[in-house]
Parts: structure tokens; sequence; C-alpha cells
């Protein structure tokens, strides 16, 4: 295939599918736009230079999310980014870890959907980069792009269960991480004594932070 | 856990995998990147199609620049063309004073046929002069007002230079000024100093008589024109 070939093949087959991997960059990588860019461009690139390897009928989409998450991997090593809470230290589950947290102390006549509601995509993505980097990807692969636990087990080389597990767990570490600022914002309900008192726990109980990886470095 | 606490958080689970389901519509912008793919990873026909005509550019624009003012003076000449000119006394009485000095070219003829032969030879599209009966014919020559031709013919009545103007119906129109209906034809009737004018339409043709005489002899002489 020459270069010409090449590169209408990668107008053809990748260039459509470029809105995603700059959407999961961005996600990737907490909102941090130029970081987002800079990821989503260099796997455009290398998927340019491995586009000759590319099965015809399997999935781009897979394909190319692959590549993100290797540039991604590579990335954060190169950068040498600072350690976030690994999987190994999530043994037990936060929401059991925190069986007396905010959580608890919501009112049983709360309104999951409108709380939730109330947050921006950009305060999602933001905590979305509090997560560990795996917790992460599972959510993005399963939850936003709507990838079956299959798919998203092969594309992470990990078993089905593990992203059953990974799933669960994420969602509610997600939920940890949106109720102390729902609180703050007061979208729940709260006395300022409980606030003050709260206060502590919740910046203490923070999982990681944005750009972190876990267990790459 | 109990029940209700469970059954709370799987709403709860449902409604986070709902909220970041809500993520695959947000909306990017993709233009940085774009423009960085598309220098690294150029587009295969865009790029040399693009600089295969890029010389082109330039005088694409002057061809349109020069198309667009063909196009105006062209509406522009086509709308002046089409209209009628105003057969102003001052423009009449010049025109006049040109043949009579000698300013515009003339050509010498003896009758009015000889005048029609001439301007019909040399000029296209002139009207035919009407004859006129007992006069001395002595010179013809064409002249524009505008763009629109008058076949001019010198001669004199009583002694007294006086040219006749004629031309097509449709260019001229007649100025604002007094009419006079005599023997039941309309003269437009102005003065220019000393100099007398009447214009009259007829047969499609529009006529001017022009001199140093009294209006009524002038109306008399282009009563008398064989139309």
């Amino acid at each position: 295939m020459d270069d010409k070939q090449l590169r209408r093949r990668f107008y053809d087959l990748v260039w459509p599918q470029m809105p995603v991997v700059l959407r999961t960059a961005q996600i990737l990588c907490g909102g941090d736009v130029p970081e987002a860019e800079d990821l989503a461009q260099e796997t455009m690139v290398k998927a340019f230079g491995a586009l000759e390897r590319f099965q015809p009928g399997t999935d781009v989409k897979a394909w190319l999310l692959t590549i993100l998450r290797h540039t991604r991997i590579d990335r954060l090593r190169a950068t040498a980014a600072k350690p976030a809470l690994s999987l190994e230290r999530l043994e037990v589950e936060p929401a059991d870890q925190r069986s007396s947290s905010a959580w608890d102390r919501v009112d049983i006549a709360d309104d999951p959907e409108a709380i939730l509601a109330r947050f921006s995509d950009r305060e999602v993505i933001q905590a979305l980069g509090r997560l560990p980097e795996e917790i992460r990807w599972t959510l993005l692969l399963v939850d936003v792009e709507g990838m079956s636990h299959q798919e998203a087990a092969e594309l992470l080389t990990v078993p089905v269960g593990t992203i059953k597990s990974r799933a669960h767990r994420g969602r509610i570490m997600l939920r940890e991480s949106l109720l102390p600022a729902a609180k703050r914002a007061r979208i729940l309900g709260e006395t300022d004594e409980q606030q003050k008192k709260d206060r502590p726990d919740i910046e203490g109980s923070e999982i990681g932070t944005s750009g972190d990886s876990d267990g790459y470095v | 856990m109990d029940t209700s606490k469970r059954d709370q958080q799987q709403h709860w689970e449902h409604t986070v995998r709902s909220r970041l389901a809500r993520l695959r519509s947000m909306p990017v912008d993709a233009g940085r990147l774009e423009k960085a793919l598309r220098a690294q990873i150029p587009r295969p026909d865009s790029v040399s199609a693009a600089a295969a005509l890029s010389w082109l550019r330039p005088m694409r624009a002057v061809a349109a620049s020069i198309l667009v003012i063909i196009t105006v003076v062209t509406v522009l000449l086509l709308s002046t063309a089409s209209r009628p000119v105003s057969a102003a006394p001052a423009h009449m009485a010049e025109m006049h004073q040109n043949v009579v000095s000698g300013r515009v070219p003339v050509v010498q003829v003896d009758s009015i046929a000889q005048a029609n032969e001439v301007l019909s030879r040399k000029w296209s599209n002139l009207p035919e002069v009407p004859d006129v009966p007992e006069n001395h014919i002595m010179a013809c020559c064409m002249q524009s007002l505008k763009d629109k031709k008058i076949a001019c013919v010198l001669m004199k009545r009583d002694g007294v230079p006086v040219t006749l103007m004629v031309a097509h119906a449709k260019d001229m129109r007649a100025p604002d000024s007094p009419v006079t209906v005599k023997d039941g034809v309309r003269f437009h009737v102005q003065a220019v100093g000393e100099l007398n004018m009447v214009m009259t339409q007829r047969r499609g043709r529009w006529a001017c008589l022009i001199g140093e005489l009294p209006a009524e002899t002038l109306m008399d002489v282009v009563q008398q024109l064989e139309f």
C-alpha cells in the first residue's frame, strides 16, 4: 500500500473516529484540554503508522482506543506522574470503607437523578479524573462508550469478571467523589454544623488526583 | 446492609451509569486537532488538487473583478441607452452654433435627398430627414447628444441660417416648456438668447428647427416638412 492509499484509508476509516478519541482523551486527562489534544494527536498519528496492520472488518473504534490506551500508558511512564491510589490499595470497596461517611447521611428522600443532573460534564470529568486509571478506563468503556463487558475486557486484556467488579466499584467511587461537592454546593441538604464536621473527612477521603496513574510508575 | 439501602445504592449506581452515558454526546472542539493532523497527514485528494490550482487563485480573483465591472458597465449602458435624452434648449443652441461656425465637420449638399444619401452612407441607424420645400440646403452632418445620433441639416430661410435636427422619437424627450398647438400640430417652443427653437414629433421622428427667426416662422417651416 503506497502513501497515498494509506492516507486515503486513514481519512476513510480513522478520521471519522477522531471525536471519540478526543472525547476519551479529555475524560482520561480529567478535562485538561491541551494534554488531551496532545494525547489524541499522538494516538491518531500512531494509528496512521499502524494502519497497514489494521484488519479490515474489525472494530476501528476499539482498535483506536487500544492505541490510545497504550499511548496514555507510555506518556504516564515518560512523565513519571505521581502515584495515585492503585487497584491493589482498593481491596475494600470505598462504600464499605466509609460506611458511616457522607453517603449514609444522605436523606433517603434525596433524588439521585436530580443531584447528578446538577453537575456539569466538566465536573463529572474532573471527578472521573480523581479515580484510579483502570477504574476510569472501565467506566469510560462500559458506561461512557457503551461497550459490553466482553468488549471492554478484550480491550483492557482482563477477565470479564474484573470489568464487572471495576465498573461497580467505579460507580460507587464516582458517587463518593461527587457527593461532597454536592454538599458543598448545597445540592444536598445539610446543616452548617454537619458540613464543618464532615469537611476534613471529605477532603481526606478524596481518591487520587487528576492525571495520576495507578501502578504504571 | 438492609434491603432499602441496597435498593438505594442500586438506584444510585444506575443513575451514575446514566449520567456517564450522557458524556457520550458531550461536544468536543476538534478544530485544533484537525488542523494539526491535516498538517502531519495531508488529505490525499485535496492536497494535490489545491496545490496544483493554487497559482490560479489570484487570476480567478482578477477575472471575477473584471467580470463584475463589465457586468456593471453593461447594465449601466443598457439602462442609459434605452432611456430618451432631454432635448435641452442650451444643447440644441450649441449644436446649431457648431454647425453654423464650422466647429463640427460638415458635408456640403444641395438638397435633402442628397443630405439623406450622405448621412445614411456615413452613419447607420440615422432617421431620414424630411424634405423641406423652398429652402436653400447648404450642408449636413451628424452630431450626438449623449449616445443619441442626430441628423443635422443646415439651410437658409430668408437669408438666415437655420438648422433642422432630426432624431428617432424614442431617443429624444422634449424639455418642460410651453406647448403651442398650431393647425393641429403640437410644438414645444424655446428660446436661448436670439435663437428660437421649435420641436415636434411626427411619425416616429423628433424634429427641431432652430435659428434667429421668429418662432412662428419656424413653426411654419416645420409644418411644411414632408415626413
